[in-house]
């Protein structure tokens, strides 16, 4: 039962095929959402100062200013996309991977799984 | 605002909504668990969503956010984008494994996983500073809309506001009333967007969907009153931009009262897709929050009402005001926003006072309390942790209800967070690491305040609503080197970790 060299919980150094895929769909999630997190700040930062002044606010899509669109309004759909699409991968994935989970899962009273 | 009158409509609004939610309550205690959708149906995770939701709106959303929006412009979308962005951080790092430790507080949490009382105890002690912080924010937004609607200067509505909470308290746990969260969510959402709505259909905008409606009101601003809203970055450099966003995303996956949501899901699936659709409900009032700052300033304009920045967290009420909705609609918008603070609050202090009667007191006070004294305990420490709260209202320093929840967020990022992370993701981490980190997290919070007058390097890198950023990483390569010095946690915990949680070792 020692849990010591590669079966050691590491975020890093993940043991067993379930975990390989499941750490790598969260790092895949993590990447989306850091890259539009910074992407659009950059975007937003680069074009103000890009344009000597001249108001990027001019610019407008569904009747906002871009920067109001894109981190107020696109940034938090985008994070609904990103858990929507995490949760499909996991509920498909403890499909497949439900023989060797199960064999630490308990049942409550009403019979789910915990 | 200033003092003025008794809004008598407004009033028997917020007391029947109250009553509404009340009685609901009442009637819902004896079947709880479906009540708040933990039935694991389709519609079952969404009332899961709607409860999360709703104990996560507080004053901080409902009225600070458009204060923030009103009074600094760009940077109050670091608000919207760290308080959404953080439940994807919660979803895919958190959610799951915490709903397989089992345990039903953060201290008990944290007493399991690095097995040790210490970090048990300070645990519990952040937790109530957080909660004590947090609460004071929604004190705040109490007393300001108590002042409203009696007419009466913030002092004494702070103090009538906070009897109001305590009496809320006390007659909700005498008569067993259960927090009936899912149809309290549906109620504020109404409340938020409905006024919104009608001011947008006044204005002859896009109605339908005000959150997109109120870009033409921008346009408005700038072409008939030569106002320009100010640019992205304008005003704050972009390292103060996004050490306040990801300080609210590393706050949002480190508040105890959110973490506690997924302890009491009933499975592993549902605690998820609660997420996905509690980041939904959440998004619905940060999508429409900016609007009413934006309308605010059109009204001002448009009445030659001159800017005022202490009127700022009141800007959702002064939006509602100005552009002439009825009485009974602001009544509304006001009950709902006493709504999402007495519910907060109710639920800090009850954390609050849970941390000290479950945590502290029969272990390092009175080691064979009884369960009456536990309960006993927690009354009081509830009024101690009220009156604390109430008196830090008083004088805030200057600070917007906003900012005063961002130093709750940027104390949890810097503590909870990254013992939480470390907890599940590396079975090397150890309780030396966790009290050697949250220390550290505490001090790197402190900091800011403490010595950032006198140390500017101090208030640059960590500014006190955004100290998180640096600190999180700080306190986790902290945990990491204190970790590895001592000794590894017992084998039972690292099986536990490996085979229990992440389904590791089928190889």
């Amino acid at each position: 039962m020692a849990t010591s060299g590669s079966s050691e919980t590491n975020i890093f150094k993940p043991s067993g095929a379930t975990m390989k895929r499941q750490i790598l769909v969260i790092g895949m999630v993590l990447a989306g959402w850091l890259a539009a997190i910074a992407g659009s700040q950059g975007l937003v930062y680069l074009l103000g100062h890009s344009r000597q002044g001249e108001s990027i606010s001019q610019w407008t899509f569904f009747n906002l200013p871009i920067p109001f669109w894109l981190t107020g309004q696109f940034l938090p759909l985008w994070f609904i996309i990103l858990c929507v699409i995490f949760n499909i991968w996991m509920d498909r994935h403890d499909t497949h991977g439900r023989g060797a989970a199960l064999r630490f899962r308990t049942r409550s009273n009403d019979g789910r799984e915990e | 605002m200033e003092p003025g009158s008794v809004q008598y409509l407004p009033l028997s609004i917020v007391a029947a909504l109250f009553a509404f939610l009340f009685f609901s309550g009442l009637g819902a205690r004896t079947r709880q668990a479906s009540e708040y959708g933990f039935g694991g149906s389709y519609s079952g995770r969404i009332g899961i969503g709607a409860a999360i939701a709703s104990n996560w709106m507080s004053a901080a959303s409902f009225l600070g956010l458009a204060g923030m929006f009103y009074l600094k412009g760009y940077l109050a979308m670091a608000f919207v984008v760290g308080w959404t962005g953080g439940y994807v951080l919660l979803l895919v790092l958190m959610a799951t494994q915490i709903r397989r430790f089992g345990k039903y507080t953060a201290p008990d949490f944290v007493a399991f996983r690095y097995e040790s009382e210490a970090a048990r105890t300070l645990a519990a002690i952040i937790a109530i500073a957080i909660a004590a912080i947090y609460s004071v924010a929604q004190f705040r937004g109490i007393a300001l809309l108590v002042s409203w609607l009696f007419g009466i200067a913030y002092t004494p509505a702070l103090i009538i506001g906070a009897s109001l909470v305590v009496g809320f308290v006390v007659i909700s746990g005498t008569l067993g009333v259960a927090r009936n969260q899912k149809l309290q969510y549906f109620v504020l959402i109404i409340a938020f967007i409905l006024p919104l709505m009608l001011l947008t259909r006044k204005l002859g905008y896009f109605w339908l969907l005000p959150q997109f409606g109120y870009g033409t009101a921008i346009s408005e601003l700038k072409q008939q009153f030569g106002f320009v809203w100010p640019q992205p970055f304008a005003g704050e450099s972009p390292f103060a931009w996004f050490a306040l966003c990801f300080t609210l995303m590393f706050g949002t996956a480190g508040l105890p009262h959110v973490l506690s949501r997924f302890y009491m899901v009933p499975g592993i699936r549902d605690a998820r897709w609660g997420v996905a659709w509690g980041l939904f409900f959440i998004a619905l009032i940060y999508w429409s929050a900016p609007a009413y700052a934006v309308l605010a300033r059109l009204f001002e304009a448009r009445g030659s009402v001159p800017f005022d920045p202490a009127s700022a967290d009141t800007v959702v009420l002064s939006a509602a005001l100005h552009g002439g909705l009825p009485v009974w609609v602001t009544g509304l918008l006001v009950a709902g926003g006493m709504s999402a603070a007495f519910s907060t609050v109710t639920g800090l202090m009850l954390t609050g006072a849970a941390s000290f009667s479950y945590d502290i007191y029969p272990r390092l006070i009175r080691p064979n309390a009884s369960e009456n004294d536990k309960v006993y305990a927690a009354k009081g420490f509830f009024l101690v942790l009220s009156a604390v709260s109430l008196a830090l209202a008083f004088r805030p320093g200057g600070m917007m209800i906003a900012e005063i929840a961002a130093l709750a967020f940027a104390l949890a990022g810097n503590t909870i967070f990254p013992v939480f992370l470390l907890g599940i993701w590396w079975g090397r981490a150890n309780a030396a690491g966790a009290i050697a980190g949250m220390l550290a997290g505490v001090i790197i919070t402190v900091a800011p305040l403490v010595a950032g007058g006198s140390i500017p390097l101090i208030a640059s890198l960590l500014p006190y609503t955004s100290s998180a950023f640096l600190g999180a990483p700080l306190v986790i390569a902290i945990m990491i080197a204190v970790s590895l010095m001592t000794s590894p946690p017992s084998v039972e915990i690292r099986t536990f970790l490996n085979r229990h949680v992440h389904d590791g070792a089928e190889e």
